[in-house]
């Protein structure tokens, strides 16, 4: 159990500035992840904490102790990577047991050990086969028994899951998850994919090109993003330019926008914003019936069965257009005029940040 | 689709061509060799192919000829030595050139190889006049330093290779789990480059044993090695001994590969 503060980390490449002051931190037991695209630092931040990589600036503490000047191999932590990084000349039983041996543990605690976690990860029976005889489901769940069978202060996954088919994916995702739980040990995760995030973190920080553009709960990051790029990111999202945009309260806006008038929550920022967008998930949209009142008024642009629904696109008298999924047999023609009732609680002002 | 049993086709004619290019390919390399080793058991007086009958008594020969038999232990010793100090110096500058960056990795690995761009010719007359200089001129520490530095590029570059094959996350890994340097060097990496160590050494050591001009230059006082002395004894006499040196050091390079094939087979990650 431990708690992480990473303070300000900077980090640059010859002429890539890969970290441009990266401050997050992670309770005691809780799982922290670092989301976004390629490139945008989430590998460097990592390294940074493993101590594969020395910041040029920042600090990295546990406990309130910085652990920079720490090498790596006496920092205790532990450590999957993408590629599982198994060594291959050993068995599984030896991959396992390894930072044991080096611990100088007796070899009958390591056999006990490697048993104990190789149980809890579900590889019982394969301790002698070699990496390359295994599948890489299993390949991946050798190297998380690896890391966890010394019962690290840290745990730092980088892309574990990316090398995986989507079914294997979803049952070592789990299985990260509840060792995680179950151990109490404070983790740091690295992933480009936001349902993965969502479904697995206490905390996530959605990065942008070296900096962290947010940094907040899973719900949070989804219902309240600090801006358009971290809306994008974190799931399907209908992002409308306000014409006006006045503060309403303490939290709270009234906006202008494809003819209508809504007053929305706000994020602090949007309050103070010289421009201000409106973001409307898919959950916030629906498709107005005869009886309902209708916020918004546009023509049908696109329209295509889904089966399960129907896409339709919407184009609202300011120029914006709205995607919404539309019941499967719901009037919906191409050119004709159509309603869309939308729920204030789910729609959300952010001031317009320049990409 | 599967690949063509070769280049040029399925078709027989192209089964039949290949074939005997291959053929042509083997007599071309093997002629040499099959000739030497039967000469070396004629039971005539001369260097003959197809033999003359047949016996030992060439070998019996060479190994009463005291100067040979010296030259032979000169060779082996001298080829042992360097086989064993060139692959520990070729690993160290392989790990060396791993940890450089980009250009400069790349001008580390040129300069590794640099004994075999430069004709050896020119390498041993520039080391015979530095080694004089330093007192060394014709000793046979002089020989073996020749012998070093023009067997070093051929383990540097199986070594290397070797090595570039290992992942550098599996020193990190292995960093993660607690491991220093040395630790990581011993469990990790050297069981992963040995094949590729064994073979440098092998290399080494059929290079030094072969090398012509460098010895010729560097010889010491009073001594030689096998090349040296086969080549004088053939200047005077041209008989069947020196086929049957010329055949023990053909064997002694079979036993330097089936001694690859065994080390290198018994390694489980390959
Ligand atoms: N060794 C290096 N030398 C130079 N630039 C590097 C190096 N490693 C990373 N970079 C650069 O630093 C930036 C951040 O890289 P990083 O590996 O942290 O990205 P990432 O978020 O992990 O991306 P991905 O999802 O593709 O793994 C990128 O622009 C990358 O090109
Ligand atoms: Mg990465």
């Amino acid at each position: 159990m431990a708690t992480v503060e990473v303070k300000n980390l900077r980090k640059q490449y010859r002429n890539v500035v890969a970290l441009d002051g990266v401050s997050l931190e992670a309770r005691a037991g809780q799982m922290v992840t670092l989301l976004g695209p390629s490139g945008c630092g989430k590998s460097t931040t990592l390294r940074c904490l493993a101590g594969f990589l020395e910041p040029d600036g920042g600090d990295v503490r546990i406990d309130g102790e910085s652990i920079l000047s720490i090498p790596s191999n006496r920092r205790g932590f532990g450590v999957v990577f993408q590629n599982y990084a198994l060594f291959p000349h050993m068995t599984v039983a030896e991959n396992v047991g390894y930072g044991l041996k080096l611990r100088k543990c007796a070899k009958s605690e390591i056999h006990a050990r490697v048993v104990e976690v190789l149980r809890l990860v579900r590889l019982t029976g394969l301790e002698d086969r070699l990496p390359r005889e295994i599948s890489g489901g299993q390949q991946q769940r050798v190297a998380l028994a690896r890391a966890l069978v010394l019962k690290p202060r840290l745990l730092l996954l980088d892309e574990p899951l990316a090398n995986l088919d989507a079914r294997l994916r979803d049952e070592v995702r789990w299985l990260v998850r509840d060792l995680q739980q179950q151990s109490g040990i404070t983790a740091f995760y690295v992933t480009h994919d936001q349902s993965e995030a969502m479904a697995i973190s206490d905390m996530v920080a959605v990065m942008k090109a070296g900096r962290v553009a947010q940094f907040a709960s899973p719900r949070e990051i989804y219902q309240r993003p600090a801006e358009r790029y971290v809306a994008n990111f974190t799931g399907e999202a209908n992002i409308l330019t306000c014409r006006t945009a006045v503060p309403a309260g303490e939290t709270r806006m009234r906006v202008g926008v494809g003819g209508a008038d809504l007053e929305v929550d706000c994020a602090p920022a949007a309050r103070t914003a010289g421009d201000v967008e409106l973001l409307l998930r898919p959950e916030a949209l629906r498709l107005a019936g005869p009886d309902d009142t209708a916020a918004f008024r546009g023509i049908v642009t696109k329209c295509a069965f889904l089966g399960a629904s129907q896409h339709c696109e919407i184009e609202l008298p300011d120029g914006n257009i709205l995607k919404l999924a539309a019941p499967p047999n719901a009037r919906v023609v191409p050119g004709e005029s159509a309603g869309v009732v939308i729920d204030c609680t789910h729609a959300w002002a952010m001031p317009k940040v320049p990409a | 689709m599967t690949a063509a049993a070769t280049p040029f086709g399925d078709a027989p004619a192209a089964r039949y061509g290949f074939g005997l290019l291959v053929v042509l390919l083997y007599v071309f390399l093997l002629a040499p060799l099959v000739t030497i080793v039967g000469a070396s058991f004629t039971s005539g007086m001369l260097i003959e192919f197809p033999p003359r009958g047949f016996s030992l008594q060439w070998y019996g020969q060479f190994f009463q000829r005291d100067n040979l038999v010296a030259a032979l232990l000169v060779s082996l010793r001298v080829g042992l030595i360097t086989a064993v100090v060139t692959s520990i110096m070729a690993m160290m500058a392989a790990l060396a050139g791993q940890a450089m960056a980009g250009k400069l990795g790349g001008w580390f690995q040129i300069g590794m190889v640099l004994p075999l761009l430069v004709p050896e010719l020119l390498t041993g007359v520039g080391l015979l006049f530095f080694l004089y200089k330093i007192g060394l001129g014709r000793s046979l520490l002089g020989l073996q330093i020749g012998h070093i530095l023009m067997s070093f590029p051929y383990a540097y570059v199986s070594i290397s290779a070797a090595l570039r094959q290992v992942p550098p996350s599996l020193g990190e890994a292995s960093s993660s789990l607690g491991a220093t340097g040395w630790q990581t060097f011993r469990l990790v990496t050297l069981p992963l480059v040995r094949p590729g160590l064994v073979m440098g050494a092998i290399f080494a050591f059929i290079n030094s044993f072969d090398l012509y001009t460098m010895s010729l230059l560097l010889k010491p006082v009073g001594g030689t090695t096998l090349p040296l002395a086969l080549f004088d004894f053939l200047t005077y006499e041209f008989k069947p001994t020196a086929a049957a040196a010329a055949t023990l050091s053909i064997l002694l390079a079979l036993v330097g590969v089936a001694l690859v094939q065994r080390l290198v087979g018994l390694q489980r990650a390959f």
